[in-house]
């Protein structure tokens, strides 16, 4: 049987991007910080949501990676030489970010689950909590890809990303919560960062809190998700193909 | 593969241009039979890369008329690319082993998992690659990447392969090592395009060749027709001891008056391709006396395939 071209695209990048050594630094470090963080603190209950949510900005930067890799060490134009359109890799890509970010939710869900002897989610919350994945790994994946597109040099791609994600890692609602005690300008940042609004979302999805204001919330990260899609699009589709 | 009597690439007048002022491809006008080996000659940056971009749709000509196994790429480039194979000049490879890279590709060109481990099999073997099999592609030396490179477009089937330098930074060894692994390969009639700017290995593998100059088309042609092209003529060829040489080659060229081509190597060596040898000589000798500069050595032969190209430049230039 012969997949289709873009199940080939993502199968490949699932085979190139799972060796050992990838798969810890994707889903063990994310449990490490659950372990730490959880028992550190004692709301293990706060910290699993908000890490199952931080799987989407991981994917992002696998997706990110994928094409910088790609690029750097020549398969992209290999593969646009072959029966692929850069419509099809794009689509790869895409694919292959929202798989492993439900895929690094369902493995952070199954160690909070180990942690606490057991914590259900309501199939409304699972609804939430793939929907608000899905949305915030192609958030964070086109905002990978833009970086991936445009940068040329190896160490301003690595500096851009760990800028980027320290500050929409640690100032959103993962780790902490968004309360009056903390800083203003924590608080403002915390408010403008799409990832504290993903964590929100899937927060409420685990508790069962969901308002039906998480759905207005839904749509804002949806249209800020379609705005980036588009833009990734149009960069990526008029970058040059070789990184030489 | 598809029968079909046409020319497997024809392109009229092509155009590449990445920057809009300066051409890289200035209007190439040639044809790839069906089931030849089709070589492009040229110097570093004589446009041959970007020639091979156009050709496999990466990048659009600016203009000119372009078709390959007759279609026009413009319309229909997703079905050329896949009809072709692809080496490129510079490496690509997945962070994986080099079996595992094969694996990979073959899933990537949708051939089914039978044909897949039988084809690995074959070429691991035929391309001396079973010992490194499970190495990983990045750790692999240069030779060893660019064997598993090549070995690895034969995965899936193809009416045109293009290689895009195969041989680049392989030694001497290497080279004709893998050029018998290609050659072994293309024996069933496949049609390739090679680039290279190694006059030897246009020589040992190519069926015709398109000597190519700052983006143009100088010559094209068998490279026994090519030869012979420049067959009347001879090389006069001539070197002097210390720093003295660029007076006399001034000295030498200047009595010739643009009669011969005169072209000096890297090494020193001066190269005259004339038709008259004797002039050549008597001209050489006359002006080294006349200099008071020491001939270290002086030699007649008939021309080889690098005197063409020489040549094909020297009158490109001297025709701008």
């Amino acid at each position: 049987m012969v997949l289709p071209r873009v199940s080939r695209l993502v199968y490949r990048n699932f085979k190139v991007n799972t060796d050992p050594a990838s798969l810890v630094i994707l889903v063990g470090l994310p449990a490490m910080y659950l372990v730490f963080f959880g028992f550190g603190f004692g709301d293990l209950l706060f910290i699993a949501p908000g890490l199952m949510a931080f799987q989407s900005v991981m994917a992002g930067t696998v997706g990110g990676g994928m094409l910088w890799a790609d690029r750097r060490y020549g398969m992209l134009a290999q593969l646009l030489v072959g029966p692929f359109s850069r419509l099809d890799y794009l689509l790869g890509i895409m694919l292959t970010t929202v798989i492993f970010g439900l895929a690094g939710a369902v493995v952070m869900y199954a160690v909070a689950f180990a942690l606490l002897h057991g914590v259900y989610i309501s199939p409304l919350g699972w609804g939430s909590v793939v929907v608000t994945i899905t949305v915030g790994s192609l958030f964070f994946g086109a905002l990978m890809l833009i970086l991936s597109a445009l940068v040329k040099s190896n160490n301003t791609y690595n500096s851009i990303q760990i800028l980027v994600l320290f500050f929409i890692n640690f100032a959103s609602t993962v780790f902490y919560p968004d309360t009056p005690r903390l800083p203003v300008i924590l608080q403002v940042l915390f408010r403008v960062n799409p990832l504290s609004y993903i964590a929100n979302l899937v927060r409420a999805g685990f508790d069962g809190t969901l308002a039906p204001v998480d759905v207005f919330y839904l749509i804002g990260l949806l249209a800020g998700t379609v705005i980036l899609v588009v833009l990734a699009t149009r960069t990526y589709m008029r970058s040059d193909i070789s990184y030489t | 593969m598809h029968q079909d009597t046409s020319d497997a690439i024809n392109a009229v007048g092509l155009v590449h241009s990445y920057d809009g002022k300066k051409n890289a491809v200035d209007g190439m006008t040639f044809n790839v039979r069906r089931g030849e080996v089709f070589g492009v000659l040229g110097r570093n940056g004589a446009g041959k890369s970007t020639l091979i971009k156009v050709l496999t749709t990466l990048i659009r000509p600016t203009a000119g008329k372009l078709t390959i196994l007759g279609m026009d790429p413009s319309h229909k480039s997703e079905e050329i690319r896949a009809r072709i194979g692809v080496v490129q000049q510079d490496e690509s490879f997945d962070f994986t082993s080099v079996e595992g890279n094969f694996d990979i590709y073959g899933v990537l060109w949708g051939i089914p998992k039978a044909v897949r481990i039988e084809r690995r099999e074959r070429l691991l073997k035929e391309f001396d690659l079973l010992e490194i099999r499970k190495k990983r592609s990045f750790d692999l030396s240069g030779g060893q990447k660019r064997r598993a490179q090549v070995a690895r477009e034969f995965m899936h089937d193809m009416d045109i392969l293009f290689l895009d330098e195969p041989t680049v930074g392989l030694d001497v060894i290497m080279r004709r090592n893998l050029l018998d692994l290609i050659k072994e390969q293309v024996k069933g009639g496949l049609t390739v395009v090679f680039t290279t700017h190694n006059l030897e290995e246009a020589d040992y593998l190519c069926d015709r060749i398109a000597v190519v100059e700052s983006g143009k088309v100088i010559a094209l042609d068998t490279v026994e027709n090519l030869k012979r092209l420049y067959g009347g003529k001879r090389t006069v060829e001539f070197a002097v001891e210390g720093s003295s040489g660029i007076e006399l080659v001034r000295a030498v060229e200047q009595s010739l008056n643009g009669e011969s081509t005169l072209k000096v190597l890297d090494d020193g060596t001066a190269l005259v391709l004339t038709e008259d040898p004797k002039k050549a000589l008597r001209v050489v000798v006359e002006a080294s006396q006349k200099l008071g500069v020491q001939l270290e050595w002086l030699n007649v032969r008939k021309n080889t395939l690098e005197d063409v190209f020489l040549s094909s430049i020297g009158e490109q230039r001297s025709g701008n």
